[in-house]
């Protein structure tokens, strides 16, 4: 009797465990995914401002790209002659957008803009509004160099009263360009402007590889911050080492050139090989009209 | 043929003269003519909607029809083998074999160049091959040889010919009509001198010479279009050995099976006899072991070293998803006929005709094995693609194309046994006036 109560509690307890995992995993199921909308702005080398939206579901602690997902830009207002673009996500749920010019007056007409991204209504849902605050901003690049050093100065300003004024603490970052990436340019990773707006570094990589005239792209970037988005400015400066195009490696006779770098011995071979069977292959077929020939002299006789 | 003897011409002529399709005849070869009907229908689907109709995709960008390729390549080296090397050798039983063993050879060399054309996305751009083409490139050396090799065999099945030709105009009331008039234009010009015969002698010797080495180039460069890739399988020197086994081994059991069904179907027992099955089963059995020993070769001396790359490509075929087609293929096209065929009994028409069909189906799984499991196997993972492209299947289109090619080839060999005499009757008749006189 005793063995059959202890029986009954467990199954008791294993029914009351799979229900309530059921209701657990049907909570789960049921929660919305949830969007989630990134705006990031971009001003490269002080002229082309350009935006780029990030769409993401978040399904429980998943997240996952929204693709083909549409959303309206809007400028300051959301209103038709304010629309910046309208833009669809793709595989990766990014979209671009560039500023068109026909909203260059009001986008000069203050220092601070609001960009309002609407994103059209899934199913039964509504439309979703998200803004994003981006204050005007410009970076500039300096360099200075001494016979033993080489220095680099980048100033982030903003705009803010009709003038041009210093941003304090913002990082920056100093690289060079490099085909895998930027490489940072001195001993620090990143630099904090101070209250002119400004930071300087020194330029490390000695004995760097440049172009042919020994040139290569100085890069200083603002990633992500939040009120003034992504700067980024690049010059060229000739503190590479001079390096020469080898090109006889592509104008040798090898098996991979293109069909004009053929090896002799290659074409030898081949062609020697294609004109000894053809060549016979020729005279077996003179052989058949020889023995055509000799049928009508056969005929003739 | 030591049965013919008693023969006259006449009664050989009569017995080798091309016959009409019966009931039997007609049902096959309307058969082949709807499944490639079928393949063409495929194909024209392929060149509407592209290759995306195919299940090739990124990885397996080689299925079936480069499988169905190589397979058509290996069995066309019959005509070098029964044709030159036996020729050359003196082998005067084989004669009733040469002309089977080089109509298999043309057919499937034809459709070998087809397949290929049909694995391209843009045949259009076939030309360019020729324009732009590199000398440098196996691909090249490829289509070089594959010409060559169509042309070889067309003449030499073309000069063997010509006394038979003579032969079946003059038997226009026989033939009938309309192929009297083929008869004409193909080979009347032939009128049997000594001058004649003198040229035409040269000629076949010299084709039997020439077509030996085109035809071990031609399998040695289809074998090179993988060995020079390095990848797990095909990464191999003794690739050209290999291959070239393999496909006396195909071509060995085609001609058996097409001796077979060529025998029964147009009554040819006193020509090709139970010794011709005898000889020939030695042949197989021979090939047979000779394409195990370079198997073993291909799959021992990677596995004993289990490089990372090869290990999965091996665990793949022996144990893995492939495991069971690749057994298989060991099985039916190897191991089994060698036991048939080893024995006297086993060498008898019909063990020898069954352990044909067994070489030549194993043989065509074999092809398929060497291209798709390797591609599989990339030597960087497959990473962030479809799981679709982790497999292979191929689609129907891509079934019917490679059954349609298949139907294609054994419709050539049908009609041309309709038209021509399947065994050369001047040849029979000259050694049966030979063996008359040594008697």
């Amino acid at each position: 009797m005793k063995k059959l109560k202890k029986n009954k509690l467990v199954w008791l307890f294993l029914a009351l465990s799979v229900i309530s995992s059921n209701s657990l995993s049907g909570q789960e199921d049921s929660v919305a995914p949830k969007e989630i909308v990134k705006l990031h702005y971009f001003n490269h080398n002080n002229s082309l401002q350009y935006l780029l939206i990030e769409s993401q579901l978040k399904k429980g602690k998943k997240i996952e790209p929204q693709k083909n997902k549409g959303f309206n830009l809007f400028l300051d207002k959301v209103q038709p002659e304010n629309l910046i673009t309208r833009v669809y996500t793709d595989n990766s749920g990014k979209a671009k957008a560039v500023i068109p010019p026909q909203l260059k007056d009001l986008w000069d007409s203050a220092a601070q803009h609001t960009f309002l991204v609407v994103a059209e209504a899934a199913g039964k849902g509504e439309e979703t509004t998200s803004e994003f605050i981006i204050t005007k901003a410009k970076i500039s690049l300096d360099t200075s160099s001494t016979d033993e050093t080489k220095n680099i100065s980048v100033t982030v300003m903003k705009y803010d009263n009709n003038s041009w004024v210093p941003v304090k603490d913002v990082e920056v970052k100093i690289g060079i360009e490099r085909l895998g990436g930027v490489l940072p340019a001195g001993d620090e990773d990143s630099y904090t402007t101070d209250s002119t707006g400004a930071v300087t570094g020194e330029f490390k990589k000695i004995n760097l590889p440049g172009d042919e005239q020994g040139n290569f792209l100085l890069i200083a970037r603002v990633e992500d911050n939040d009120e003034l988005g992504n700067l980024m400015i690049d010059k060229k400066v000739p503190w590479g080492i001079t390096t020469k195009q080898d090109n006889t490696f592509f104008d040798q006779r090898t098996l991979w050139s293109t069909r004009f770098k053929t090896p002799l011995w290659l074409l030898f071979m081949a062609y020697s090989i294609v004109i000894g069977v053809w060549g016979t292959i020729i005279y077996l077929v003179i052989q058949l009209i020889k023995i055509k020939k000799l049928a009508s002299l056969s005929a003739e006789k | 043929m030591e049965n013919i003897a008693a023969l006259s011409n006449e009664q050989i002529t009569r017995d080798l003269l091309p016959q009409k399709f019966g009931r039997r005849g007609m049902i096959w070869t309307g058969s082949l003519i709807v499944l490639c009907l079928v393949g063409a229908y495929a194909y024209y689907r392929q060149l509407k909607y592209g290759l995306v109709v195919t299940n090739m995709r990124d990885y397996v960008s080689w299925g079936i029809y480069i499988s169905n390729f190589v397979f058509f390549v290996a069995i066309s080296l019959v005509g070098s083998l029964i044709t030159a090397i036996f020729r050359l050798a003196n082998v005067k039983w084989a004669t009733p074999l040469t002309r089977i063993a080089e109509i298999i050879a043309v057919s499937a060399i034809v459709f070998a160049s087809l397949i290929i054309i049909v694995d391209m996305g843009r045949p259009e751009r076939f030309m360019n091959l020729f324009i732009h083409g590199r000398i440098q490139s196996p691909i090249m050396w490829d289509v070089i040889v594959i010409g060559t090799y169509f042309f070889i065999s067309c003449l030499l099945l073309y000069f063997p010919l010509l006394p038979d030709l003579k032969i079946l105009i003059s038997v226009k009331e026989k033939t009938g009509k309309a192929l009297n008039k083929l008869y004409r234009f193909q080979g009347s010009f032939w009128k049997g001198t000594k001058a004649q015969f003198r040229i035409s002698d040269k000629a076949i010797n010299i084709l039997c010479i020439i077509i030996i080495p085109v035809a071990f180039c031609i399998h040695t460069v289809t074998s090179w279009l993988f060995a020079t890739t390095y990848r797990p399988g095909w990464d191999s020197t003794n690739f050209g050995a290999y291959f070239i086994s393999g496909a006396f081994l195909v071509g060995a059991g085609g001609v058996v099976v097409a001796m077979y069904v060529f025998r029964k179907a147009y009554h040819l027992d006193k020509y090709i006899t139970p010794k011709h099955f005898e000889k020939m089963g030695r042949i197989v059995v021979l090939l047979a072991l000779l394409y195990l020993y370079f198997n073993i070769n291909e799959y021992l001396v990677p596995a004993f070293k289990m490089k990372k790359p090869e290990e999965a490509h091996l665990a793949q075929l022996f144990t893995g998803e492939y495991a069971l087609l690749f057994w298989f293929a060991i099985m039916i096209g190897m191991i089994i006929p060698i036991i048939m065929l080893v024995f006297t009994k086993g060498r008898r028409p019909l063990p020898v005709f069954i352990a044909g069909v067994m070489v030549v189906i194993g043989a065509w799984f074999k092809r398929y094995l060497i291209v798709t499991p390797t591609l599989l196997h990339p030597f960087l993972p497959m990473q962030n693609v479809p799981e679709s492209y982790h497999h292979y299947f191929p689609s129907w289109e891509e079934w019917a194309i490679a059954i349609g090619s298949l139907s294609g080839a054994l419709l050539i060999i049908t009609l041309f046994a309709r038209i021509y005499p399947i065994i050369p009757i001047h040849e029979t008749i000259t050694e049966q006036h030979e063996e008359v006189e040594k008697k």
